[in-house]
């Protein structure tokens, strides 16, 4: 091995480097080395077989003149036709040889002048390598005719250029998905490394050449300063592997914090990231605007874009501005206005309103302490559709640590482990943008969670106590979200729920991993810590989203699945038990906030423990104010829109053929029940819920259908008017062909449940199904306890579970219902 | 040499290994499969629809291992991985031809 590639540890001048920590002058030393050699190699064995016709040019980082100890030496060997550099072959390959044996690492291209003045899309580096190049030794004149070429060629073919770095560049990020976040980053190749870098001085590069020049770019002092720290980290690795090594691993990291930063490595990596971000953002706002300019439809885009601006808020070029930014100084949730149209719109922040925060930044952490109903602000903020983006660009711009000071310890956070791949902070955010893009049927839970705040919120703080290693992170997150949430005003319904889902975010990863889930007992201790399916279906949330985020691929098929498994179950658990486990009046007053805690308490006694598991508080709140309406007439009845179906709720005193009525009001107006549930309580209040869709859109199409509707289900519900009258004009529905046909199934169990009898019955579903078969059960005097309708495809699969006189039903009984049961299953009579 | 392939229940895979350790095995491959013996699938309804569960999540382990050490590691690994029930797993034993450790180019025991 030659001088080049000998280890450079210990010569003079890594001993210099290391003293002063100036990678530059190392750089520039090292490529006055290497030009020494070059010219020398060149004037003995290449220049005197070949005094003219090729010229020997330094291109690439060589061409920069920051040639690191073990990068490739990149040369371009120019030549004034291709048939002279095949006659001179020979010598090329004895100039290179030479070059090797003296311990250099050769990249080299033999090209024509014309070559170097064509765009190459599947070399796209060879364009790139061009901007930096320079003259080294040989033929000046044939250089000449080159340098001459050269800023017009780039004038001339800006687009294609740029298109081509730009590609690039993205596939370059994606390969580390787009975050310079972390734990062991490449310097050179990592979103916000040296390529970054290099590529804003490119853009600049390309976007400025004129009159004959190609120019050094100008970078700002941010920039220069993030550059010669990352030139710093890559001259060490390369001195430290004593090889061509950019990896920053966990050691390396400690040997530098050795070096030159006292030891502490959790220090001086928080000033690599800021160093990173800051490249990485210049980088990407240069992407931004050279692709903006690519596509006429994106520009179409981004003009209907700039419709969505308000008083506040205008839009250009796909980016956010503040109108007046002025106003910032004395109306600090200004900044909170951009945020909130971010999130609503998914426009991001201009750099120039990220400025105008930062320069205010001193001043904001005050200013929003004091602010009331930042709550507020903040769940408007965090329920909208690009809500993770919001938060993001908060975190960006350093408003989230002047919101919450007490994320500022995980900021830039390394945190060591075999798994996870990013920072603290980031682990953060691609854990909430998670919750926000769940895959497979995690989907349909997260579109059930109508207030999403409180979950942002509590995976916004679940790792905040990583911080703080003295005590274990749940705890500690726990005290942080706890004095966060005080001080906000958070309502204490949504602070419990968060303090809640930070204490459990570890539960079901460590079930999955370390208890039987098939075993009863363990589902049962689950379905008992989590009291209610709408926390089961957050926390189940919350689990899938937080390890979705410790790398890209934890989150395997097997994993997902068997988290499936676990959420199913405890689902199960808490909706399985009826009559045997009533509410109490003594139990029922805890939870009531805004109604008397009697008046609570007397409405839910004698319903099943699982309407308080499967409803939430304000649902609840709902069905009381129902029940008072009913009161004076009788019953009342609600309709209201959900996302893609329409639900009804009614409360009425019990009576027979109470539920078969409700149902054939919906389907004498042609509604189709895909789900529904019946409750009654100890006062002979039964609650009912039908979910409906409307497949002629009847409702959406005749506001004052609904009326109509909902008056019709109260008249049915009193006796007033008679169902069987109505559903006789309904038309016949089509049924599905033969083939598709299934068989009606009518099945009994008395052993699922302690007091009533379950029959489960699947058949081909039809409109007017539910009402037939529950008029089949009330004519033969049953009472219906609780029902569970659902349907899938043309199946409707259909539980009731019910008495006969308070008992289970009798063998004599069972017979006889079954047969009326099949007949109702048949075509609509 | 022999190889063994232990199927495991995923909540016992921590206690395995840990036993593994203590009796000097460190290497191992890991593998998250499904699948079902006797234990056979069975049936959850969730919200009114049947979903089969008839495949199970189990852990894979792989190891090669000396030939005189195998009883002791059987032995390691039942006890381990035991709960007693139905779905505790299975270990197969194959006898293994050659091992090459691709670095320095060590064969037979030498390269495990």
């Amino acid at each position: 091995m030659g001088s080049g590639l000998q280890a450079i540890t210990g010569t003079a001048r890594f001993e210099s480097f290391l003293a002063t920590g100036d990678a530059l002058t190392a750089l520039a030393e090292r490529t006055a080395e290497v030009d020494g050699i070059v010219s020398a190699a060149a004037s003995e064995v290449l220049l005197a077989e070949m005094p003219s016709g090729i010229a020997v040019m330094a291109v690439g980082g060589y061409g920069r003149r920051q040639l690191f100890p073990y990068s490739d030496v990149d040369l371009l060997l120019l030549v004034d036709s291709e048939r002279g550099a095949a006659e001179h072959k020979a010598s090329i390959s004895a100039f290179l040889q030479r070059l090797w044996d003296s311990g250099l690492r050769i990249s080299q291209s033999v090209r024509t002048p014309m070559e170097c003045a064509e765009v190459h899309d599947h070399n796209a580096e060879l364009n790139v390598s061009l901007l930096d190049q320079r003259f080294l030794t040989g033929d000046r004149a044939l250089y000449a005719s080159l340098a001459e070429k050269l800023p017009r060629f780039v004038q001339s073919n800006r687009d294609a250029l740029v298109r081509n770095l730009a590609r690039l560049s993205r596939e370059r990020h994606a390969k580390f998905g787009n975050t310079f976040y972390h734990l062991e980053p490449n310097v050179k190749e990592t979103p916000g490394g040296l390529r970054d870098y290099q590529l804003v001085c490119w853009l600049s590069q390309l976007r400025d050449a004129s009159g004959g020049r190609i120019e050094a770019a100008e970078m700002a002092p941010e920039l220069d300063q993030a550059f010669r720290y990352m030139a710093k980290l890559r001259f060490f690795l390369h001195c430290q592997s004593n090889r061509d090594n950019n990896v920053l691993s966990f050691d390396a990291q400690d040997a530098i914090a050795e070096q030159w930063n006292g030891g502490d490595t959790a220090r001086w990596m928080r000033d690599y990231y800021r160093h990173a971000r800051a490249i990485h953002r210049a980088a990407i706002r240069d992407l931004e605007r050279v692709e903006a300019g690519f596509s006429s439809l994106l520009t179409q885009f981004r003009d209907w874009r700039s419709r969505l601006a308000n008083a506040d808020i205008s839009v250009h070029r796909e980016r956010a501005h503040f109108r007046t930014p002025q106003r910032l100084e004395v109306e600090p949730e200004l900044a909170l206005r951009l945020f909130e149209f971010t999130a609503r719109h998914g426009v991001r922040p201009s750099f120039e309103a990220e400025q105008q925060i930062a320069a205010r930044m001193s001043r904001l952490p005050a200013q929003f302490a004091g602010m009331d109903g930042l709550w507020r602000a903040l769940e408007t903020i965090f329920e909208l559709p690009h809500a993770p983006l919001a938060v993001r660009s908060m975190h960006e711009t350093g408003v989230l640590t002047a919101l919450f000071p007490e994320l500022a310890q995980i900021e830039c956070l390394v945190v060591r482990d075999f798994y996870h791949r990013y920072t603290v902070d980031e682990h953060t955010l691609v854990a909430i943008q998670n919750l926000w893009e769940v895959a497979g049927p995690f989907r349909d839970l997260r579109s059930e969670i109508t207030r999403p705040a409180p979950l942002l919120f509590a995976m916004l703080f679940h790792d905040s106590g990583k911080g703080n290693p003295s005590e274990g992170h749940v705890d500690g997150s726990g005290k942080l979200a706890q004095s966060a949430a005080e001080r906000i005003r958070m309502p204490a319904p949504d602070r419990d729920l968060v303090l809640f889902l930070i204490r459990m975010h570890l539960e079901l990863s460590s079930v999955m991993q370390s208890r039987d889930v098939f075993d009863p007992q363990t589902v049962e201790e689950l379905a008992r810590q989590l009291e209610t399916v709408e926390r089961l279906k957050l926390l189940t949330l919350v689990t899938y989203a937080d390890i979705s985020a410790v790398n890209p691929s934890a989150m395997s098929p097997w994993r997902a699945e068997h988290l499936w498994q676990v959420y199913m179950m405890i689902y199960n658990a808490l909706t399985r038990e009826l009559e045997t486990d009533r509410i109490s009046v003594a139990g029922a007053e805890e939870g009531a906030e805004t109604v008397s805690p009697r008046e609570r308490a007397e409405f839910l006694a004698g319903f099943p423990k699982r309407y308080l598991r499967t409803h939430t508080e304000a649902e609840i709140a709902a069905h009381m104010a129902l029940e008072a309406q009913s009161r004076a007439r009788g019953a009342a009845v609600e309709i209201r829109r959900l996302e893609s179906a329409w639900q009804m709720t009614l409360v009425a005193r019990d009576r027979p053929g109470l539920f078969a009525g409700a149902a054939g009001t919906l389907a004498s107006f042609g509604m189709n029940i895909v789900k529904a549930e019946a409750f009654a309580n100890r006062r002979g209040v039964v609650l009912d819920t039908f979910t409906f869709e409307d497949p002629m859109r009847t409702l959406d199409l005749n506001p004052s259908e609904l009326d109509r509707l909902r008056t019709l289900a109260e008249r049915v519900i009193a006796g007033r008017a008679d169902v069987r009258a109505l559903l006789r004009n309904r038309p016949k529905p089509t049924l599905p062909s033969r083939k598709a046909e299934i068989t009606a199934r009518v099945s009994f169990n008395s052993e699922a449940s302690g007091t009533a009898t379950l029959i489960e019955i699947i058949t081909q579903d039809r409109p007017g199904l539910l009402y037939d078969l529950a008029s089949a059960l009330s004519s033969d005097g049953v009472n219906i306890e609780v029902v569970l309708i659902d349907t899938e495809a043309h199946k409707a699969i259909d539980v009731f579970y019910v008495t006969a006189e308070g008992k289970k039903l009798d063998e004599a009984r069972r017979q006889r219902l079954g047969e009326a049961l099949r007949k109702a299953c048949g075509p609509a009579a | 040499m022999k190889k063994i392939e232990a199927i495991i229940q995923p909540f016992k895979l921590d206690e395995v290994k840990e036993a593994l350790k203590g009796i000097g095995i460190d290497g191992m491959t890991i593998t998250e499969v499904r699948g079902h013996g006797r234990q056979k699938g069975h049936k959850e309804i969730y919200r009114g629809q049947e979903y089969n569960v008839d495949l199970l999540p189990k852990v894979k382990l792989e190891m090669v291992i000396p030939s005189n050490r195998y009883e002791e590691v059987l032995k390691t690994v039942t006890a381990a991985a035991r709960s007693g029930k139905i779905g505790d797993g299975k270990i197969f034993v194959y006898d293994v031809a050659e091992a090459v450790r691709i670095r320095n180019d060590d064969r037979g025991e030498t390269a495990l």
